[in-house]
């Protein structure tokens, strides 16, 4: 069983903005990334699996419990990160920290002191007067205080330095390592990139595509972009490329002398003997990334609904 | 059923506000309580008589000659109702829909919290909260009343006879009870009228309608009405004339007749002009004097009973304020939406009850305000008011479940 289930989670708020349909599974012991820019619904589904709003249609799961008849069941081992982060004005940070242990019925302060320590938490002053990136970290900890096996994340590095931001994707592969399953909502694609390893991307509140990671870190083909010292070579590399058929030319900037050229990793050793016959001003590896797949449903707007 | 921690939270963020003005109703109730005088409250009101002002306030003129009846004017009906509901109107948002507006309820609902657990804890606070702030006004203004005019244990007793029994050697109580022990006494007679700072004549006259008084023989003078119509006219004009010799106006001189005997032309015109011999006249301006001082000492005459009656009733209809403000706090997502419904009807209900009071073609008003549930001069005078009080109560615990629910099924932009 799926510890994290969204199944054709609809809500509606008018004027296209809500959800529609949404169906994704977390399982046990992975790191699920939920991209999508401001606004697309990530929030909302999340609102949803935290059991703050009740569904229009569809359901929501977490660890077989419903969201919405047993939100306080399953607030026990679960970890919720808020995307915005707004803390009680009138305590301090220390107060904070004793009240969420004390409603989690949390006696054990190790884990909590340990990740203040690692999280170089300085909880003593008024929640009035923190820094963004102070509460962010305070809502971390408490976040993970209670050791959950589930956790929530949205948009979680928002607000913290770029050092603090690599120490929480650390810390993030380290949860995953023991086991934890997470839910990280995101619209950075690097934290998503390095941390997930199944991918779903929302747009308008429409699941565009959910795939795993590694297939499109782990790609069997390479693109690489060639620039000639004159046209000549170029055109001559053109209709060469065109009689093996080996290489795929993709794209090329004729008044540049470029071309863009897709390689299989097996044909990389022909590709190389081949290049080796012309005159190159440079070759470079254009490397595939999260956000180019991402920006293929966002750029070419409704036709993007096809691909899912 | 209650969540500690979240108590220990909202207590914390809301007991600095509680503080001020619990302080500041403590402060007040207490300095009405201490400047009642009345022997000044009765000056005034005769000032006031057949002034448009006296026509203006009506019969809540009468009610304050007495403490209870001042009190229930000046404190109850006016600032024990607004700012206790200031109180309500900040604290019932705080406690709900600001939170979900800012955010801050999404960490109490991402523990084993239930939605439940947190309205209800919220809302007993708001309702304990108002009740311990009228709990602790009541107890201070007890200690008030004590404490400036001795109304509660040990009997008011009056100066008079604080000074006679001394001089007579006798218990206080005692001498309360048998009157005539002074008018026996030409030493404990002499005292007694220097601590009332008033004639012996007067005094004497005062003890004997007091004394009838107690026994419930006070002279009903209306039984030969037509007679002291007679009288009163021929007084009257005897006043006019003494007023024109002494160069006041005759209005004044009503309301401190012993001027007249104080000078001897003065009683002569007010004699000659009223045909009434000098001796009698003299006897009814003492009488006047004498009823005045027995009307001072029911001034200071205080019941307890009403007084509590008086402090629940305000509690019981802060208790549905709080309700209304509740209600809407725990409906709405944004705090000015709170706000605009969970404010504005508590002070339209304000607004309304002042309105119905400063005239009659307004009094329909009455019948808008949830505050004219609380009637003061009911408590006060001995009317009906338990059906009220129930009305209130039950009011105010409807709304309060209701918003409870409502907060409970609703979806939260958490």
């Amino acid at each position: 069983m799926s510890v994290l289930q969204v199944d054709h989670l609809t809500k509606d708020y008018g004027s296209g903005r809500g959800v529609f349909d949404v169906t994704f599974n977390v399982e046990k012991g992975e790191v699920f990334g939920f991209l999508g820019p401001n606004g697309a619904g990530k929030t909302t589904t999340i609102r949803h699996i935290m059991g703050f709003s009740r569904p229009q249609e569809g359901v929501t799961y977490v660890e077989g419990m419903n969201s919405w008849l047993e939100p306080a069941k399953i607030q026990r081992n679960l970890g919720y990160l808020p995307g915005e982060i707004a803390l009680p004005e009138a305590l301090t940070g220390t107060q904070f920290i004793k009240m969420m242990a004390d409603l989690r019925g949390l006696k054990d302060m190790t884990r909590t002191n340990a990740l203040i320590d690692r999280f170089e938490l300085e909880p003593a002053g008024g929640l009035k007067r923190m820094s963004l990136g102070m509460k962010r970290k305070l809502a971390i900890v408490t976040a993970f205080m209670h050791d959950p096996q589930v956790l929530v994340l949205d948009e979680p590095t928002s607000g913290l330095d770029p050092l603090m931001q690599d120490m929480f994707i650390e810390f993030i592969k380290e949860e995953k390592a023991r086991g934890k399953t997470i839910l990280l909502s995101s619209h950075i694609f690097s934290e998503v990139d390095a941390t997930c390893d199944r991918i779903s991307i929302i747009k308008e509140g429409h699941l565009m595509s959910t795939f795993v990671a590694n297939e499109l870190r782990h790609s069997t083909s390479k693109t690489f972009k060639l620039e000639f010292n004159s046209k000549e070579e170029f055109e001559r590399f053109r209709a060469e490329a065109e009689a093996t058929k080996r290489l795929k030319i993709l794209s090329v900037k004729r008044h540049r002398n470029q071309a863009k050229v897709q390689v299989e990793d097996a044909d990389v050793n022909d590709f190389i003997a081949v290049i080796s016959g012309y005159s190159l001003k440079f070759f470079s590896e254009i490397k595939f990334t999260l956000e180019d797949y991402f920006m293929k449903f966002y750029d070419r707007g409704g036709a993007a609904y096809a691909v899912n | 059923m209650f969540s500690k921690p979240i108590l220990k939270q909202t207590f914390k963020s809301s007991y600095k506000l509680w503080v001020i003005f619990t302080a500041i109703l403590c402060v007040i109730s207490a300095v009405v309580i201490s400047v009642f005088d009345p022997k000044m409250i009765s000056g005034m009101m005769k000032m006031l008589e057949g002034t448009p002002m006296a026509e203006m306030a009506g019969d809540r003129l009468s009610s304050m000659t007495s403490l209870l009846g001042m009190l229930s004017q000046q404190f109850y009906g006016m600032l024990a109702a607004i700012l206790p509901m200031i109180y309500i109107i900040i604290t019932a948002n705080n406690l709900i829909a600001s939170q979900v507006d800012r955010g801050s309820m999404a960490y109490l609902l991402s523990t084993p919290t239930k939605r439940s657990t947190v309205v209800r804890t919220q809302a007993s606070f708001l309702i304990g909260s108002v009740f311990a702030m009228f709990l602790v006004v009541t107890i201070v203004g007890l200690g008030t009343v004590q404490l400036m005019h001795h109304a509660l244990w040990g009997e008011g007793y009056t100066p008079d006879v604080v000074a006679a029994a001394k001089v007579l050697d006798v218990d206080k109580a005692d001498l309360t009870d048998d009157l005539s022990l002074i008018l026996d006494n030409e030493e404990a007679l002499a005292t007694g009228a220097d601590a009332r700072e008033i004639e012996t004549d007067v005094y004497t006259m005062y003890l004997t309608l007091k004394m009838a008084d107690d026994t419930g023989e006070l002279p009903q003078f209306s039984e030969q009405a037509g007679q002291v119509g007679d009288m009163q006219n021929q007084i009257i004009s005897g006043i006019t004339a003494a007023a024109d010799v002494l160069g006041v106006a005759p209005a004044d001189l009503m309301s401190d007749m012993g001027k007249i005997k104080a000078n001897s032309a003065a009683l002569a015109a007010a004699a000659e002009t009223s045909g009434l011999p000098e001796p009698l006249l003299v006897m009814m301006i003492n009488s006047q004097l004498a009823s005045d001082e027995l009307a001072l000492d029911a001034g200071i005459e205080f019941s307890v009973k009403d007084y509590l009656m008086l402090n629940l009733g305000a509690f019981l209809l802060m208790f549905a304020i709080s309700a209304i403000s509740f209600l809407f706090s725990c409906i709405f997502n944004l705090s000015k939406n709170s706000l605009a419904l969970g404010a504005g009807i508590p002070i339209a209900f304000f607004v309304f009850q002042i309105m119905a009071q400063i005239g009659d073609s307004l009094s329909g008003f009455k019948y808008l305000s949830l505050n004219t549930l609380f009637d003061t001069n009911a408590i006060v005078n001995g009317g009906s008011y338990a059906v009220q009080f129930v009305v209130l109560a039950v009011i105010g615990v409807v709304l309060y479940v209701v918003g409870m629910n409502r907060f409970q099924q609703k979806d939260l932009p958490l």
